[in-house]
């Protein structure tokens, strides 16, 4: 290096050294290098400028430092130089002016950008809740010229009391300045053109880092904290690599862009990539160059979040409460201490299973990581890798863990762990892959993470535009499918080629197949992820109030509960694009498209029914199952209202055909099944008056809760209805005799062989239990939606014997039922009749006696208590 | 010059787009918006809930063209979001005085 001498201007010593340095950078790539150079040829500037400017006014009393990046040593090519010119006094302060102004002019002639300040040792000492900025630069100062005595008191007196007194606040501040930061790239390093200064898991944080370290120093009182780095390990090793990468990025950022520019653009990524800049390995791809840059950015972050996570912030005691309500949370295998979580036993991290279960236990509580618990983790990778299940003993855990509401979580920590891509290889398509739109934000696998987050979030939010998706989410039979739709939906955007929805399918389908999913969840799934953008593409081509429009849409889902799926889907698909990316506009027509479809698929079932000489793609395959006796099949399917088909796997309606076809010899064909912890009761007969509602009777007798049901007929009269219950005393569970006896019973009482009312007056007798919210009670009549048929849609509160009470009153009124949507949601009943008297629809005067009816039986069939 | 404001049925805003780039029309502001003319609202049910619609999801088309464009962008505008049905939308025309392009002071038709 040479020396500022009167041969040349100081400002053409500093373009030649400039030059000098990003030769030697492009030369040898090294950003730590670089950065320590550039604040040598700095200090050398500052020292002369002292000199020239300072020395003549000031031999004691008065010192120059260096904050920041400067007093660190590590000033990028661009970076402000920051100056604090201190003073002993006031009076000092004020004869310095003139030299400090000087001092700061020359620099900027030369072409640095210097942010300088002019402090006295009490300012110093002042702790200013609004500028902790200036406390915790100081921590970084370093002795550049001056009165060294001086200095010294800042350095180790003034400091260490202003720290060891301030600083619970200044930790709370620092965090709180760090967690708003993070908050402003959406708390996610996953960035497609991330922000390697700023953003989470850049440079910032590992100064961060250093301040908490250097803050726990100064203050004799206050605990070390717990961080990878200060280990002198491989972990350490790992942050101070990814500080270098970071650090020679950086460097070239600057030089590329001649300017402090710390986003990584795709241009620059590509330039980066091809340039192989802080890679060991020379020339790699793009895509290559942002894993390598993700890795270290997420090492970096996930080591500011534990030493955050050490930080209560200034939060209140309420906090500290939920801090120690959380530690009550441990159980054998886990121990929670502040929030975060430990194996009960070390040798638990070399157990898939455990580690599944702790997985799933932080998913649950919503607690971190703890870094010893993490460490072992590491140190046991290869153990855990070999071992990690891929089958349907990973399913076990997983169906758990993604219905839980810190999910999202949990998968990022198990990604970083390179755990996620050992369980679902098909995941590793999309690790941090970069894929270049103008909407997309974040990096694919992110993106995924952010919509599991996104709907977990719908629970507990309190945007008014949201809610009705939180109620939605909270329907679901089975949510955890829907997890793992988005889980795997964008997995075919890592595969070459242009359809990413069928590539995504192609790698779900094999996903589901090897995780042992049953058929129907299987299908579930794939349908999901096949159909990921028929909505939106809905929203933005079709007419959404166009009846066309809306029958379109329910063909291509055929059944309520996927339509609410793919609803959400589509929500959190475009939720986690970006920030912006869903307006409460786009939320609304998303809505108004559910409400459209759903009603439809209520008030069209008389519409759409089975002709057998039209027959559907879906009677094709359900045909394709029995081919010597397709004409038979075709006679009972006839009539049938396409709902029956959609809402029917074609393994059930074979079922149905079978027991229809042994009606002749037994009447009452009768099957029971358990279906996701509930039971399902199939009855098959001719149809005849009032047997809806005496099947209802039954079951109410038998102490059951019919959460949804649903009645269809054939044009041959025979009727297939379908009832989902809850067998709230567990009767047919724990004496399997009973279930015997339960099958009997339906038989006898239906064929008149025993009669009902006993079966109902002793269960009147014991339902007594109040009820916790209170319903309205609302009927409404459609006479617009079906041909044949009134339609009437019944809300009310839940109850026992409801669907009992309202499908006998109906019987009473001489109704028919021709066909029964039931459906409970909560303590919420949402019943849909579609109504005929003497084979006609209902006059208004009948609708008016039937709804007066009803009202009355609803209203007195309420226990006293409710 | 003329400002052009297009309010038009949201499933038209691609086609419609695409007509206007086809002609020329290379800037456009789009604006999501809800509103009605002579199509009133009504009402609709879900779940024994009722929601009044009473305005309607609209896209707004902004831009700002010289005038011999204009003639060809109504032209564009109404074939690409015609359904003859109410609801298609409407266009609005209005004078501009002058355009600045902030970048580099440019005025006038250049700085479109």
């Amino acid at each position: 290096m040479s020396s500022p001498t009167t041969d040349y201007t100081l400002r053409a010593y500093y373009r030649q050294e400039f030059e000098r340095l990003r030769g030697e950078f492009e030369a040898n790539g090294s950003g730590e290098a670089s950065v320590r150079n550039r604040t040598a040829v700095v200090d050398k500037l500052a020292l002369q400028l002292w000199e020239q400017y300072a020395f003549t006014h000031a031999s004691s009393g008065f010192a120059l430092a260096a904050l920041g990046g400067f007093g660190r040593r590590a000033l990028f090519p661009y970076s402000d130089v920051d100056l604090l010119f201190l003073a002993e006094n006031e009076a000092l302060r004020g004869n310095m002016k003139e030299p400090v102004r000087s001092i700061c002019q020359e620099m900027w002639d030369i072409g640095l950008r210097v942010s300088p300040t002019t402090r006295t040792l009490d300012d110093c000492a002042r702790f200013d809740q609004d500028n902790v900025e200036f406390t915790i630069s100081l921590l970084d100062c370093r002795f550049l010229t001056g009165d060294e005595a001086l200095f010294k008191r800042l350095r180790e007196k003034v400091l260490p009391q202003l720290v060891a007194r301030e600083s619970d606040l200044l930790v709370q501040r620092l965090a709180e300045v760090t967690r708003t930061r993070h908050l402003r790239f959406a708390n996610t390093t996953f960035h497609l053109e991330p922000n390697l200064k700023d953003g989470p898991g850049g440079l910032r944080d590992s100064h961060v880092s250093q301040w908490l370290g250097a803050i726990a120093a100064l203050d004799p009182g206050r605990k070390r904290p717990e961080s990878l780095s200060l280990q002198h390990d491989s972990e350490g090793k790992e942050l101070l690599d990814a500080i270098e990468f970071l650090s020679a990025t950086r460097c070239y950022l600057h030089y590329r862009a001649k300017r402090d520019e710390n986003v990584i653009s795709w241009e620059a990524q590509d330039e980066l990539a091809a340039k192989g800049i802080a890679t060991k390995s020379g020339t790699i791809s793009s895509a290559e160059w942002m894993r390598l840059y993700f890795r270290h950015a997420r090492a970096n972050h996930r080591n500011t979040n534990q030493l955050l996570e050490q930080v209560p912030g200034d939060r209140s005691s309420l906090y500290r409460s939920f801090l120690r309500w959380r530690s009550r949370v441990s159980n054998e295998e886990f121990s929670v201490v502040d929030g975060r979580v430990y194996l009960q036993q070390a040798g638990g991290a070399r157990d898939p299973f455990v580690v599944l279960r702790l997985f799933t236990f932080m998913a649950r509580h919503g607690v971190a990581l703890s870094l010893e618990t993490e460490r072992r983790i590491k140190n046991a990778s290869r153990a855990l890798t070999d071992a990690m299940p891929q089958d349907a003993r990973l399913w076990e855990h997983l169906r758990e863990l993604l219905a839980l509401p810190n999910a999202a979580e949990a998968l990022r920590v198990m990604h970083s762990l390179n755990l996620l891509t050992r369980a679902i290889p098909e995941f590793e398509t999309i690790d941090s892959l970069v894929l270049r739109d103008l909407y997309h934000r974040y990096t694919v696998d992110e993106h995924s993470f952010l919509a599991i987050e996104v709907l977990h979030r719908l629970k507990n939010n309190d945007v008014e535009w949201l809610q009705p998706f939180g109620e939605l989410l909270s329907e679901l039979e089975r949510p955890e499918l829907l997890f793992l739709a988005l889980l795997l939906h964008d997995t075919g955007k890592g595969l070459a080629g242009t359809d990413h929805v069928h590539n995504s399918l192609q790698l779900a389908a094999a996903a589901v197949e090897r995780m042992g999913l049953p058929q129907d969840d299987e299908q579930t799934v794939c349908f999901l992820i096949a159909t990921h953008l028929e909505m939106s593409s809905t929203l933005r081509r079709r007419d959404i109030y166009d009846p066309e429009t809306v029958r379109e849409l329910a063909g291509k889902v055929g059944t309520t509960e996927r339509l609410k799926m793919l609803t959400l889907l589509t929500l959190a698909d475009i939720k986690s694009v970006n920030p912006e990316a869903l307006t409460p506009w786009k939320a609304e027509n998303l809505w108004r498209l559910y409400a459209g479809t759903a009603n439809y698929f209520d008030r069209s079932v008389d519409e759409e029914r089975f002709h057998a000489e039209v027959c559907t793609e879906q009677v094709e395959r359900v045909a394709a199952l029995l081919p010597k006796r397709r004409s038979q099949l075709l006679k009972f399917l006839d009539g049938l209202p396409q709902r029956y088909l959609m809402s029917h796997s074609p393994d059930q309606v074979i079922l149905h055909f079978e027991m229809a076809s042994q009606l002749r010899k037994e009447p009452v064909q009768l099957g029971v099944r358990r279906v996701s912890g509930q039971h399902e009761l199939t009855v098959v007969t001719a149809d005849r008056a009032g047997l809806f509602s005496t099947l209802a009777g039954i079951l109410y007798g038998w102490g059951m809760d019919i959460t949804k049901a649903s009645a269809f007929s054939n044009r041959g009269g025979v009727i297939v209805d379908s009832f989902y219950f809850k067998d709230r005393f567990r009767t047919l569970e724990l004496n399997p005799p009973e279930r015997e006896r339960f099958k009997k019973s339906v038989v006898e009482i239906l064929m008149h062989e025993a009669p009902l009312d006993p079966l109902l007056e002793s269960r009147l007798k014991a339902d007594t239990k109040p009820a916790k919210l209170k319903v309205e009670t609302k009927l409404r009549y459609d006479d617009e939606s079906s041909p044949s048929s009134t339609l009437l849609e019944v809300i009310t509160q839940d109850r026992p014997g409801l669907l009992y009470t309202i499908s006998s009153t109906l019987a009473n009124e001489n109704c028919s039922i021709e066909v029964a949507l039931i459906d409970t949601e909560g303590a919420v009943a949402h019943d849909v009749f579609y109504l005929t008297r003497d084979r006609m629809k209902l006059t208004r005067e009948q609708q008016r006696a039937t709804e007066w009816a009803l009202t009355t039986e609803l209203s007195d069939s309420l226990p006293s208590n409710w | 010059m003329t400002k052009l404001e297009a309010v038009i049925q949201p499933s038209k805003f691609e086609d419609v787009k695409d007509a206007l780039l086809e002609i020329g029309v290379e800037g456009m502001t789009v604006i999501e918006v809800r509103g009605h003319g002579r199509q009133k609202g009504h009402t609709e049910f879900y779940r024994g809930r009722e929601y009044t619609v009473d305005v309607l999801p609209k896209v707004k088309i902004e831009a700002v063209l010289p005038d011999r464009l204009v003639d060809s962008a109504i032209q564009a505008i109404t074939n690409a979001a015609r359904t003859g049905k109410i609801g298609d939308g409407k266009i609005f025309l209005s004078r501009i005085d002058d355009a600045i392009r902030i970048r580099n002071d440019e005025r006038g038709e250049t700085a479109l």
